[in-house]
């Protein structure tokens, strides 16, 4: 392992796979799990239970709220029910990436370059700096439309048509320049052990107008205090082990792209944005700003992307090893672990950002009402696809 | 900011409705779509039979049968493989139901109702209870926690019944696990992993004749 060692954890935790701590060089053995226990109901209070199949969700997962009107007291998101059981282990790693790609379909470019990143490191396998630099322009693009589509769904809560139409009609173009230069709208196929089939020259150049069209809606939309009103105070959080946009918002400058040497992002002069609300809105304006600061990135990193056209897959020298790798998606931190034997895959370890903002989610939530709910779930921007996914 | 302002605001973009499905698609995403060719290839899903045969419902476009398959851009990958009832033609009502997917089918039904395609136009809208559904659309594997869901999905929705089974996980499973539903109870198939909103949108037309 090129970036990671074993040993005690150093820095900030940032969440667990099923047997290391993670932090920033170090993964620490995972000694004992806690568990979960149920919340015992208070006086006058009932359970109320939401999903996992019904409108207003974008994924299945259901919601036992403990509330006795109108306060919530207690939450508990049950994100098992669309659990799928991945078999990875045994099989080839370039198999294998045809399944990370859909762990989260929607951050598909981030699971599967964190992935590759890490089976490279296993094997040590050299990879070229434009590869690297179209890696980021793939995972800069798709924070841009992961972005997005949490303004729209805020937006869609809010009843706020034009606005949300606006954005998903951006979406769609995003989208449709994700299709043109990776050939598919949502990158599979697109990354490969050693290499990439995406061209992205010209990219920035597209992305321009449809961010100048973006700024325009993000302007009027903070000029509305009827919007801004719903998540102002709204799902307030704090603490050290927060990731993504969650920890941004909140003071914090945990960012994969910032410490972690998996790719180099160093090159770019890139900088986290951090805010100090903690609440929805802050959480809505790091997306909005992202937006832009990810242009910057792809307009820099494009520059540094031409040449090696027809990258494609190495053989590997080596048979054996292990590797890891931490990416920034668009939820937060994401860590992949492998360990390969004779080509084969014989432990594959991921620690998605789902589940540290799922549990974000259930603090923020304990004081809010059940009208703040949807605005506060929404701002998280959370996958219940890469949460609920159990590796083999 | 008002919402008058917001409505002038919307005006002013002007209409960016494509006229699909009257007209061929502005933008048709070169995968997934029909793949041309006839010989056998390797295939990880086995989307390619020992006789050269490319089955649709089974291909995630993966890539790896190219050149000797190649994309055509065709957006027609859905077809009807069970009983169409009569009385579709008019306003149509979809539950969609995740069993157990990545997301991204999620996104793509989602996308049908974006200015570009705007469902509405052509009388397909949402529904938000299986119990007002004129169709249930399942996306995903079978999972264990929600086969249980998809099955009182199935029995709280009103006859006739018509199912739409979305993707190559819906379909065959793709390339994580298995169907969550039987052939039987499947009135169309959409191939695609993910299948484009286009696709989406011609089986929805297809399915009520137009």
């Amino acid at each position: 392992m090129r970036w990671y060692r074993t040993g005690n954890g150093e820095g900030r935790l940032i969440g667990r796979t099923s047997s290391y701590r993670v932090y920033p060089s170090v993964i620490a053995p995972l000694s004992s799990e806690t568990s979960e226990t149920d919340r015992k109901l208070g006086p006058s209070e009932m359970r109320l239970n939401y999903g996992p199949s019904t409108g207003g969700l974008v994924e299945s997962v259901n919601f036992s709220i403990d509330s006795p009107g109108e306060l919530i007291t207690g939450i508990k998101v049950n994100y098992g029910f669309k659990s799928r059981k991945l078999k990875l282990t045994g099989k080839r790693s370039d198999d294998a990436l045809l399944i990370v790609e859909r762990i989260n379909g929607f951050h598909s470019a981030s699971n599967s370059i964190a992935y590759i990143l890490a089976v490279e490191d296993a094997l040590g396998i050299d990879v070229p700096e434009p590869v690297l630099m179209r890696r980021i322009i793939q995972i800069e693009i798709e924070r841009i439309r992961s972005n997005l589509t949490v303004m729209e769904r805020l937006c869609s809560a809010a009843g706020f048509g034009v606005p949300h139409n606006q954005l998903a009609a951006l979406r769609e173009k995003v989208s449709r320049i994700i299709g043109k230069t990776t050939g598919h709208r949502y990158m599979f196929g697109t990354g490969m052990i050693g290499g990439i089939e995406a061209q992205f020259s010209g990219v920035a150049e597209e992305l321009e107008p449809l961010i100048s069209e973006f700024r325009d809606i993000n302007e009027s939309l903070l000029q509305s205090k009827i919007f801004i009103n719903r998540l102002q105070g709204n799902g307030k959080v704090s603490g050290m082990n927060l990731v993504g946009p969650a920890a941004r918002a909140s003071g914090l400058m945990h960012d994969a792209r910032y410490d972690s040497k998996s790719l180099p992002y160093s090159r770019l002069n890139f900088q986290p944005i951090v805010r100090h609300e903690g609440d929805a809105f802050g959480r809505f304006m790091i997306r909005a700003e992202e937006i832009f600061s990810s242009v910057g990135l792809i307009e820099r990193a494009e520059e540094l992307s031409g040449g090696n056209d027809g990258i494609g897959p190495v053989s590997p020298e080596i048979r054996d090893g292990t590797g890891a790798a931490r990416v920034e998606s668009p939820q937060g931190d994401l860590f992949v672990f492998v360990e390969i034997e004779n080509y084969l895959l014989r432990r594959v370890e991921i620690m998605s950002p789902g589940e540290s903002n799922i549990e974000a989610f259930r603090r923020s939530s304990v004081g809010t009402i059940f009208t703040d709910f949807p605005f506060n779930w929404e701002s998280f921007g959370i996958w219940i696809s890469e949460v609920g996914v159990e590796l083999e | 900011m008002t919402s008058n302002l917001w409505f002038l605001k919307g005006i002013k973009k002007g209409v960016i409705t494509e006229k699909f499905p009257a007209e061929p698609p502005l933008e048709p995403p070169i995968r997934p779509s029909v793949m041309q060719g006839n010989e056998h290839v390797e295939c990880p899903v086995d989307a390619i039979t020992p006789e050269g045969k490319w089955e649709a419902g089974k291909c995630i476009f993966c890539r790896r049968c190219e050149p000797k398959f190649r994309p055509t851009g065709n957006q027609d990958l859905s077809h009807v493989i069970g009983e169409l009832p009569g009385a579709i033609r008019r306003s149509f009502y979809i539950y969609p139901l995740d069993s157990g997917s990545c997301g991204a089918c999620n996104m793509e039904f989602l996308s049908i109702f974006n200015p570009q395609y705007d469902a509405n136009r052509l009388k397909i809208f949402m529904t938000n209870s299986p119990r007002h559904a004129d169709a249930l659309l399942v996306m995903g594997v079978k999972t264990d926690g929600m086969e249980q869901v998809l099955r009182e999905a199935l029995e709280a929705m009103p006859g006739p019944k018509v199912v739409i089974a979305m993707g190559a996980c819906a379909i065959s499973g793709g390339i994580i696990g298995s169907a969550p539903i039987s052939k039987e109870n499947v009135t169309v198939e959409v191939a695609g992993c993910p299948p484009s909103p286009y696709s989406i949108i011609s089986a929805i037309m297809k399915m009520r004749g137009d």
